[in-house]
């Protein structure tokens, strides 16, 4: 499958994805509450778990900035960490910045709890200015 | 293959059936722990999927009614906005209206020394022909002279004061048409004023047979609009008179005038008609609300007067009332009116 696959522009329900392979950065940000949870995120992370699974001694770094997410996406998100948790453990250096609205406690709450999930990656809890 | 979000679970479940089938436990408690804890695992997972099926749903309906809850707000907007724009309109109307019968009164007012002039005009005419006749006959009698005099006098008189009479009635109509269609201000003392536009309105009253008493004091002047007051004085009597008097009955209406300290003009306007429902005293100045409906009533003419008297006079007014026992509008502006009129 073409790496360039798991990059998407984002939608009133979905979010936007950038996948850079070169500096093997991935940026998930917007809302996301797609109609099929497994339709939309299945494809990429199978992709991304074949990329992860080809890296040696690389660093990753993640940018997690969602307004919103539904149950599915949460749990497609939290596949997503083990994945990384996994390639972390494999000798990668791998970062997860995770943004919130300043003055929105649960996604903070919810970047904290991630963070208690995850044993080898770098898990960053990072507020934004709140725009108004 | 078909991907599941529970990948993971799975795989993980199926480790543990493995493991139960091909590993050798030891005891048959510690296979039935290991049974038992599997069987935990699977359920907790159903619920996992249970949850995560039931979250998305909740947060699906969630944004299903935002959404109707956005449109349906658009909706209610565009709905008070039109209401406000035919509001708008329906009192652009009344005041017309309003305007058309006080055309009307005036033709009526005037009619009655011009049809009078008329009448004697022709009289006199007929009266000087007859004279012509008699005198170019050579029948002219002395007697006949003397009643000829009698009656040109009398005619020449009728003619003169109701002449006179429309010129008054043209000059203050014409004040208060001034009045009436700018809002200028001026300084204008407010008895004379009263008198002026009961007599623009005297025609209905006397027609229903009420009386009017005005009582003000002497010299007040006031610095203002008097086309807002002429017109806040049509709709009171106007609504007096349609509410206050049931067909067939008299009454009077009363108003007084005052200064009430040395900045506020105090006027009162009452009527001893039939009152208002008290449960109705607090709505009688919403735009629409009337007890007439069928009976032609727009439900615009308080709303018209609180309107101009907060508007324009920049001053209050209140209302109180017994059923049963008549009604009285108590009205306070600012003797000099602040520099700009507020736009009604």
């Amino acid at each position: 499958m073409n790496i360039h696959d798991i990059s998407r522009a984002p939608t009133d329900r979905s979010p936007e994805i950038q996948f850079d392979p070169d500096a093997c950065s991935l940026s998930i940000s917007g809302a996301s509450f797609p109609e099929d949870g497994a339709a939309f995120y299945g494809p990429v992370l199978s992709t991304l778990d074949e990329i992860l699974k080809a890296l040696d001694q690389r660093c990753v770094t993640v940018r997690i900035a969602l307004n919103y997410f539904n149950s599915s996406s949460a749990k497609a998100l939290m596949n997503l960490f083990l994945m990384l948790d996994d390639a972390a453990q494999a000798g990668n250096q791998v970062i997860v910045n995770w943004f919130h609205a300043a003055d929105d406690d649960t996604m903070k709450e919810f970047g904290e709890e991630f963070a208690e999930d995850v044993r080898f990656v770098r898990f960053n809890v990072i507020p934004t200015a709140v725009t108004s | 293959m078909t991907f599941t979000l529970f990948d993971n679970e799975e795989r993980m479940a199926g480790r543990a059936e493995a493991a139960l089938r091909d590993l050798d436990f030891g005891s048959d408690e510690a296979r039935a722990a290991y049974s038992e804890l599997l069987d935990a695992y699977r359920k907790s997972l159903r619920e996992q999927r249970r949850m995560m099926r039931l979250g998305d749903r909740l947060q699906e309906q969630l944004s299903t009614v935002n959404q109707e809850l956005v449109r349906r707000r658009a909706e209610a907007e565009r709905a008070l906005q039109q209401l406000r724009d035919a509001q708008d309109s329906l009192i652009q109307a009344e005041k017309l209206a309003s305007l058309g019968g006080l055309v009307a009164g005036i033709a009526h007012e005037i009619n009655t020394p011009i049809g009078i002039t008329v009448t004697a005009a022709s009289i006199l005419a007929d009266q000087v022909a007859g004279l012509r006749r008699q005198f170019q006959a050579g029948t002219l009698a002395r007697s006949d002279f003397e009643e000829f005099m009698t009656t040109a006098d009398e005619a020449s008189r009728l003619v003169l004061s109701n002449a006179n009479r429309a010129v008054m009635l043209i000059q203050s109509f014409k004040q208060v048409a001034v009045d009436q269609t700018t809002a200028d201000r001026r300084v204008f003392e407010l008895k004379p004023y009263l008198s002026e536009v009961l007599t623009s309105l005297s025609p209905r009253l006397r027609r229903a047979g009420h009386r009017v008493v005005v009582e003000c004091d002497e010299g007040l002047e006031v610095d203002g609009y008097p086309g807002a007051l002429f017109q806040v004085l049509t709709n009171l009597v106007m609504n007096a008179l349609q509410h206050a008097f049931e067909a067939g009955k008299t009454g009077t209406i009363r108003i007084r005038a005052r200064l009430f300290d040395a900045d506020t003009v105090e006027l009162r306007f009452t009527d001893d008609g039939n009152g208002i429902a008290a449960a109705d005293q607090g709505r009688i100045f919403d735009p629409f609300f009337t007890t007439k409906r069928g009976a032609g009533g727009s439900g615009l003419g308080l709303h018209i007067v609180f309107n101009l008297i907060v508007g324009t006079l920049n001053g209050s007014i209140a209302v109180q009332s017994q059923p049963g026992e008549g009604t009285t509008f108590i009205i306070g502006f600012p003797r000099v009116a602040p520099a700009r009129p507020v736009a009604v």
